[in-house]
């Protein structure tokens, strides 16, 4: 692929842009608070459109185009039956006691329904867990710069990082959640054009349903089989791995995504703002995962469409996107395509590393280090925090670069930690009886079960390093598997603790506990300032997409 | 003044100058093969960054930088 001039100045008039960003938000950041936590003060739009795109990082971009032209459209099931409904769940009903508690994290709030070595046990996983997702996204941009542009992978990776710490050591929260909305239109107006020129080139939609193979033009035909569709699932795991335990740790637990909502103005902006990002996310398969839909259909039709092989000698389908870039876009517009590729990298980045300066700060320093100290101390804290995450983020990319399957380790990760924390959070906030050390020995034995439970199965060559009991048909179908049994172990194991351990008194658990806090009346008559309505016309919309795609 | 800061008018700024640069770009290399691309793209990122820069400066400030 070959750069001009023009996109080049593209790229650059980006990179300035993110910079002057961070470089006016500068004056802003004058506390901890400031810089960790934005004040809570940022208006709903930009909050909404920063939750979405804090999760727009390279695993969503690349990861979802591949992943449309492995399984096609089942991979929208982790929008129409995942994202969807656990952003609704948690405005309405968790989003009250994150934003209500005063919690100034997930970990804390863990901390004040639980106790302390349950929040460090989750702050320590979690903070493990964001350096090593922004040193993959790190790697896998620099990794795509060399491949595709022939840049050289030492300077993609420092000048990344480089600018990423900038703007985010110069504005904190704020700046990082400004540069993903900024980010967020780049990555739909860049990509947009793509599918238009794709799908003039593939014949329209004609040309689509002609072309690609009907099982991966549908959502849940073939789904009471596991060999009957292409993402080798079946329902029970579909629905329960993905659609309920899966997406609903993610989207409701990962600190991540849930501080955006945390910094809005009040509690009814915080529960509007999952359920109103929940609005662009229906419609992001669109700019995610029909480019892959679109490849299958040039392959079918030309020739140059074909996807390369990776060391293992596989079909490289993350190279879905820079394939039809290269391919479809003239230089200009091309210059676009890739300055949004680079922004949604340096938004998972820059995403993650503000989640682990706030978790590091808050939950590791102030609880275990240094107690009581001055917001300066805290501020110089959390700077400081942001450049040993950066660093530590490079030090990441330069491991993954010696290991070629850490990407499939992170994914794993993700279900080890997420689903049985999901667990812990839906009986720490619905069941009043649920105990301090039912929580940490039930989470304790929900990530063990998800590592026995891989290391006992395999899918695509990968897991059973200590026997191989059953074989899944796909690595994905693997993952919703562990993702229900953890999820499960943790819940009975958590319970049964409960039962025989000493719960804290009713009086410490109201404003964190369901049954035990005041129900808010939303009084407004506004409907669209009402979260219940929101909430409303954004299911109607999946449930009519399910039917639609069926 | 203020309002020139405002984050819809800086996304604004962003995507009028992108925009500004594809519709020159397409125009002095009309023979560049999908040139019509460059012009259709150019020419919707100046009308969303016009709305976005009216919306900034028409509504109160309320995210600025």
């Amino acid at each position: 692929m070959q750069l001009h001039f023009i996109d080049y100045g593209i790229i650059g008039l980006y990179f300035l842009f993110v910079l002057g960003i961070g470089f006016l938000l500068k004056k802003r950041i004058k506390t901890a608070n400031d810089f960790l936590m934005s004040t809570r003060n940022i208006p709903l739009w930009i909050t909404s459109l920063a939750f979405i795109s804090a999760n727009l990082g390279a695993q969503e971009v690349l990861g979802m185009a591949a992943n449309g032209a492995k399984y096609g459209l089942y991979t929208a099931h982790f929008y129409w039956l995942g994202a969807v409904f656990a952003m609704v769940f948690l405005g309405l009903f968790m989003m009250p006691f994150y934003y209500g508690s005063k919690a100034r994290s997930v970990p804390e709030y863990l901390k004040l329904r639980f106790d302390e070595k349950t929040r460090t046990f989750n702050a320590f996983t979690f903070a493990a867990m964001t350096i090593f997702s922004s040193g993959i996204s790190l790697y896998a941009l620099a990794m795509l710069m060399q491949t595709i542009l022939g840049w050289d992978f030492n300077v993609s990776i420092w000048v990344a990082a480089g600018i990423v710490l900038a703007y985010t050591f110069l504005g904190g929260l704020t700046s990082a959640v400004y540069n993903e909305v900024l980010q967020f239109f780049l990555i739909v107006l860049g990509i947009a054009p793509l599918i238009y020129i794709g799908m003039q080139q593939a014949g329209g939609l004609h040309g689509i349903l002609a072309n690609v193979e009907n099982a991966k033009l549908h959502l849940w035909k073939g789904m009471s089989n596991p060999a009957g569709n292409p993402m080798g699932t079946d329902a029970f795991s579909m629905i329960f791995g993905l659609g309920f335990v899966l997406a609903f740790g993610y989207w409701c637990t990962d600190f991540l995504v849930v501080q955006r909502a945390m910094i809005s103005h009040n509690l009814n902006d915080a529960r509007r703002t999952p359920i109103i990002a929940a609005l662009p996310k229906i419609f992001m398969p669109l700019i995610v995962i029909v480019p892959g839909i679109i490849l299958l259909a040039l392959q079918k039709q030309f020739t140059g469409f074909e996807l390369p092989k990776n060391i293992n000698g596989q079909t490289d389908y993350n190279m879905v996107l820079p394939l039809l870039l290269s391919k479809l876009y003239p230089s200009g517009i091309l210059g676009v395509g890739i300055t949004a590729l680079i922004a949604s990298f340096m938004s998972g980045m820059a995403g993650n590393v503000t989640a682990f300066n706030t978790v590091f700060t808050f939950d590791i320093y102030q609880s275990h280090i240094k107690k009581h100290a001055s917001e300066k101390h805290y501020l110089n804290v959390g700077k400081a925090t942001t450049v040993v995450g950066i660093l530590l983020s490079i030090l990441t990319a330069y491991v993954a670069r010696g290991f070629n399957s850490i990407m499939d380790l992170l994914q794993l990760v993700f279900s080890f930690v997420n689903a049985p924390l999901f667990a812990t959070f839906l009986l720490g906030m619905f069941w009043k009886k649920s105990t301090a050390n039912g929580a940490f020995w039930g989470l304790l034995s929900g990530t063990g079960t998800a590592a026995i439970t891989y290391s006992l199965t395999m899918a695509e060559g990968k897991g059973g390093s200590i026997a191989n009991l059953h074989t899944f048909y796909s690595g994905t179908s693997q993952a919703f598997n562990i993702a229900w049994i953890s999820f499960t172990v943790c819940f009975i194991v958590t319970a049964i603790i409960s039962f025989f351990t000493k719960r804290k008194p009713e009086n410490e658990l109201v404003g964190l506990v369901y049954s035990l806090t005041p129900r808010q009346q939303d009084k407004n008559r506004i409907r669209y300032k009402n979260p219940l309505w929101v909430a409303v016309i954004v299911l109607a919309i999946t449930l009519f997409l399910n039917i639609l795609f069926y | 003044m203020n309002k020139f800061f405002d984050l819809r008018f800086v996304i604004g700024a962003f995507f009028f100058v992108v925009g500004l640069m594809l519709l020159i770009y397409s125009l002095t290399n009309p023979t560049i093969e999908h040139a019509a691309v460059n012009r259709g793209c150019g020419f919707t990122f100046l009308i969303f960054a016009i709305v976005m820069m009216l919306l900034a400066i028409s509504k109160k400030p309320q995210d600025k930088l």
